[in-house]
């Protein structure tokens, strides 16, 4: 029994990675629940995000300590480091179980995962990984058992066979994570060769798969290093500065190495000014080496360094996150994408990633409380002073004051996550909303153009554009591009009215049911560019018909389930939402308050209407119902007002130049000086 | 349209940027024929209009009323494809490269393969799937043309075959010599997508530049697949390689160890030491 449990580091630990497990339970749900889509910020120019750089990049590189601590081992016969052989392994184990766990959440079908086996595609550089990372987990799985069948639970003559057969066969084993290690590690690298266009090339090269396999042994050597100090830290044990300081020898030979080979193959490539030229990629490729390489190495070069404590844990933190950077600077910083489409990941991606690790290092924890990890041979180390005491009977039984602090910062965790949602994560994926802003009118000079279009629009400011000879004509235009996007319809408002019979032809495209206007702006209802606005407003209804009818004055009370499909049509009351004759069309689509999005209330108002026109005077208006006839870019390339700065062509004459002039033969009015905007023109 | 003969080089599209007026007429035809949802400004989308899981084709509208038609490029020798872990994506003799839903296992590395940045993924979907243009393998096989040049009123996008599409477009360069646009540093206009990175099934002729259509202005003539085949092809090699290296390190140093542990007994001088 130990009075003090809870206030241990160890204790603190726990209790902090089981509010990580709180946070990816709930984002878990969220995730499988609503699709990657809702959860990440993932998009079509990042398919690959923080997941894939973290969960898989960085943590297949993290597991490295395996197969290098295992071939210093039982390869090159260096027994003395046989102490760190089986927390490597068994890091490595869970590292790569961490990065099955994290590719089922990256994957789109991810019950489709066992198809490389029965797919395979053997030209594409993810099968290979794949295969390799599938039998090193079997090789891991296999490595790591004898721990597991040394425990007293297995004391059967069957696990022992078992036992004795697989410690047989260590050295193939060995041997076998170690190749399969070597092919994926580099991999890794090979999956960015088809890549040449997007990678940057400070971090593109021919031998990717080289610097991988590298620098993977570099963080394998740093990461067994760091986590023999955290373990050290958490369980109270000893640390070995004489061994670590042996790693640390080594890695002061791989790291440097992984210097010079990146560097030069940027020289042989020719790339090398490319690293000094003050742009940002530059600085963070600098960084970059300098953080996971350079100033690693020179730390533990220096004997009385790596053989600190201090030394050791501020080398070895450098070469870890460094080496992370490297595979994100890989896979996301340095990744072409189009610039106003930056990727950048939901906290619902990170607490994915944490979660994992979070559940790895319990089980880390677990392991190291219950088989023997650390001390498997030399000296028995001393009982760590936080393990949890067995429940025993006296005591509090299962629930010890342990599991109700874990419990308790999983259940304030899981609570918090799930306040803290985004919405499409909560209630699955919801486009964007896209508002409708008002109409403009705007002033334009038409020329003659052939049929269909009949006519082209110059914008008047820009008049300067137009060839006199064109004989341009001033007119008013609606600029209808209700979300500003700059697809806009040049429309004609004064020509409709006159076309369809003056002031009383308001009616037939404008609904006449809002209080005191005759024609409402399409934008009032229509709100939403593409989806359906809701217009209806439930309450006020309840308000209004607070009588004992109530709600039978809508809901029939025949029918059981009330909605508002099963509900009276607005205009049952409202008669003056219909109009005789008018365009608009609302008796067949039932109005319930729904109105559709912007783009599809204006096709459907003007399509109908000219399609009509089309069939029934084909003479007058053949084609009339050609997208292009409506969708038309302004004549001038200026719509975006860059015309100031384009040359005139030859034989055009500018605006002012026609001002000038009061005999230009068409009698064109002086458009205001620049692109005026005001509120849409009611006639 | 004759049935298609496999011995014939593959079927093609020849997009003609000088006759598009932007109408979608195209966009439109490709909807209803795979039943696409309508367009939704999901988050994933910059713009509307832009290619999705609701477009496999769209139009980029380009300053100066210029129209070029987005799809899928259909390669020679597709980056997609070999990257696909699954043979989801394929090369079909006919041309198309299509897609199989039932292999997919939705890793998206084909999207991070291709150099036009083509494959979209319907993030929106709980079971999402890679989503471009087929070049309606279906109809192809059944000896028609692919929905959006049956439907373009203005024959600015034609479909045939590879070769004789190449030939329509050089007899248009020569027709109306000063039209369509000549990169600079070349004799003449090209032909985008007859060379680049192997050749591509869908060709373009153009008054501007198409260089924005790759991910690089250039893309080079080196088809992709090669890249990785480099770094592939050397895996038999390494497994071996590494495999007999380490057992003979390990027979070595275990062999000096033994000669060490003997040499030390007999240092020591007791005969009947035994040595483990």
């Amino acid at each position: 029994m130990q009075p003090t449990v809870g206030r241990t580091n160890l204790e603190r630990v726990k209790t902090l990675l089981w509010a990580c497990i709180g946070v990816w339970t709930v984002v878990t749900v969220a995730r499988f629940g609503h699709g990657i889509g809702a959860t990440s910020g993932l998009t079509d120019v990042a398919p690959w995000g923080f997941w894939i750089a973290f969960d898989v990049m960085a943590g297949v590189a993290l597991a490295a300590g395996g197969f290098v601590i295992a071939a210093a081992v039982y390869i090159f016969g260096l027994e003395r480091y046989h102490g760190f052989a089986r927390p490597a392994i068994l890091t490595a184990l869970l590292g790569y179980i961490a990065v099955a766990v994290g590719l089922l959440y990256d994957l789109g079908i991810p019950w489709h995962i066992w198809h490389p086996m029965v797919f395979p595609q053997h030209h594409s550089v993810l099968f290979e990984v794949a295969m390799c990372v599938m039998l090193y987990l079997t090789v891991l799985s296999l490595e790591f058992s004898p721990a597991i069948l040394e425990h007293p639970l297995f004391h059967r003559p069957v696990f022992q066979r078992l036992l004795q057969f697989i410690k047989r066969i260590t050295i193939p084993l060995v041997i076998a994570g170690i190749v399969l290690s070597t092919l994926h590690q580099s991999s890794l690298g090979s999956l960015f060769l088809i890549q040449p266009f997007r990678v940057h090339p400070l971090w593109y090269s021919p031998i990717l798969y080289v610097l991988f396999f590298v620098s993977a042994v570099g963080l394998g050597l740093m990461m067994v290093t760091l986590e023999a100090l955290l373990s050290a830290w958490l369980f109270g044990h000893r640390v070995r500065t004489d061994l670590l300081a042996g790693l640390g020898r080594v890695a002061a030979f791989v790291l440097p190495l992984y210097v010079v080979i990146r560097m030069g193959d940027l020289w042989r490539r020719g790339i090398l000014p490319e690293a000094l030229d003050g742009s940002w990629q530059a600085g963070l490729f600098l960084l970059e080496l300098l953080l996971s390489a350079v100033i690693p190495a020179v730390l533990l070069f220096i004997p009385r360094v790596r053989h600190s404590v201090p030394g050791l844990a501020t080398a070895a933190t450098l070469v870890v996150f460094g080496m992370i950077g490297y595979r994100f600077n890989i896979c996301i910083v340095a990744f072409d994408r189009p610039e106003n489409m930056p990727y950048w990941p939901t906290w619902t991606e990170l607490a994915v990633s944490v979660g994992i690790v979070a559940g790895a290092v319990l089980v880390f924890i677990f392991f190291n409380e219950n088989l023997r990890i650390v001390d498997e041979h030399g000296p028995a180390e001393p009982v760590p002073a936080s393990r949890p005491a067995a429940p025993t009977p006296e005591g509090p039984g299962f629930y010890t004051p342990a599991l109700r602090r874990h419990s308790l910062a999983f259940v304030i965790a899981a609570a918090l996550a799930v306040g803290f949602l985004p919405e499409d994560a909560l209630f699955g994926p919801r486009p964007r909303p896209t508002p409708v802003r008002l109409a403009r009118s705007l002033e334009a000079l038409a020329t003659p153009a052939p049929p269909p279009l009949r006519r082209s629009f110059h914008v008047s400011s820009l008049a300067g554009n137009v060839p006199r000879a064109a004989e341009p004509v001033a007119t008013r235009v609606l600029v209808v591009d209700g979300n500003r996007d700059w697809r806009f319809v040049p429309f004609t408002h004064d020509d409709h009215i006159a076309a369809l019979g003056d002031q009383e032809s308001c009616r037939l495209c404008h609904h006449q049911n809002m209080t005191f206007d005759q024609h409402s702006a399409c934008y009032e209802c229509h709100r939403d560019m593409y989806e359906v606005t809701d217009t209806f407003d439930h309450a006020l209804h309840i308000r209004k018909l607070s009588d004992s009818r109530g709600c039978t004055v809508c809901h029939s009370p025949e029918i059981d389930r009330r909605s508002r499909d099963t509900a009276l049509a607005c205009y049952e009351c409202h008669g003056d939402m219909v109009v005789r004759g008018s365009i608009i069309p609302t008796v067949e689509r039932k109005l319930v308050g729904r109105a559709p999005g912007y783009m599809e209330a204006m096709h459907g108002l003007c399509i109908r209407c000219h399609a009509d026109l089309a069939r029934r005077a084909p003479e007058r208006y053949a084609e009339f119902d050609r997208c292009d006839v409506c969708h038309r870019e302004f004549q001038d390339t200026d719509h975006r007002r860059m015309a100031p700065y384009v040359p005139m062509p030859p034989g055009h004459v500018s605006a002012d130049a026609m001002r000038s002039q009061p005999s230009a033969p068409a009698a064109v009015p002086v458009p205001r000086p620049a692109a005026t905007t005001r509120p849409e023109g009611r006639p | 349209m004759s049935t298609p003969d496999r011995g014939d080089p593959m079927f093609a599209i020849l997009t003609d940027t000088t006759r598009c007026t932007g109408c979608e007429t195209c966009v439109h035809a490709c909807q209803r024929t795979y039943n696409l949802p309508p367009d939704r400004a999901w988050r994933w989308k910059q713009k509307i209009d832009d290619l999705s899981s609701s477009r496999f084709t769209t139009i980029i509208r380009r300053p100066g009323s210029k129209f070029v038609r987005q799809q899928c490029r259909h390669c020679l020798q597709p980056a997609c494809a070999s990257a696909c872990i699954v043979g989801a994506l394929r090369k079909t003799e006919l041309g198309p490269v299509i897609y199989d839903e039932k292999r997919c296992m939705g890793c998206r590395y084909c999207m991070m393969a291709c150099p036009y940045g083509i494959p979209r993924y319907s993030w929106e979907a709980k079971v999402p799937l890679v989503r471009k243009c087929i070049l309606c393998y279906d109809r192809l096989k059944a000896g028609g043309q692919p929905a959006c040049t049956e439907a373009c009123p203005y024959g600015a996008t034609i479909f045939g075959r590879r070769d004789a599409l190449l030939a329509e477009a050089r007899r248009r360069f020569a027709a109306e010599p000063g039209k369509y646009f000549t990169p600079p540093g070349r004799s003449g206009p090209e032909i985008y997508g007859e060379h680049e990175v192997g050749g591509t099934c869908v060709l373009y002729i153009s008054d501007i530049d198409l260089s924005f259509l790759g991910w690089r202005p250039n893309l080079g003539d080196e088809p992709l697949p090669a890249l990785t085949w480099a770094a592939l092809s050397k895996v038999p090699p390494v497994i071996f390689g590494v495999a007999a290296a380490m057992s003979g390190v390990y027979w070595i140093i275990g062999r000096r160890m033994k000669l060490q542990a003997e040499a030390a007994q007999r240092a020591a001088g007791g005969p009947g030491a035994t040595g483990h």
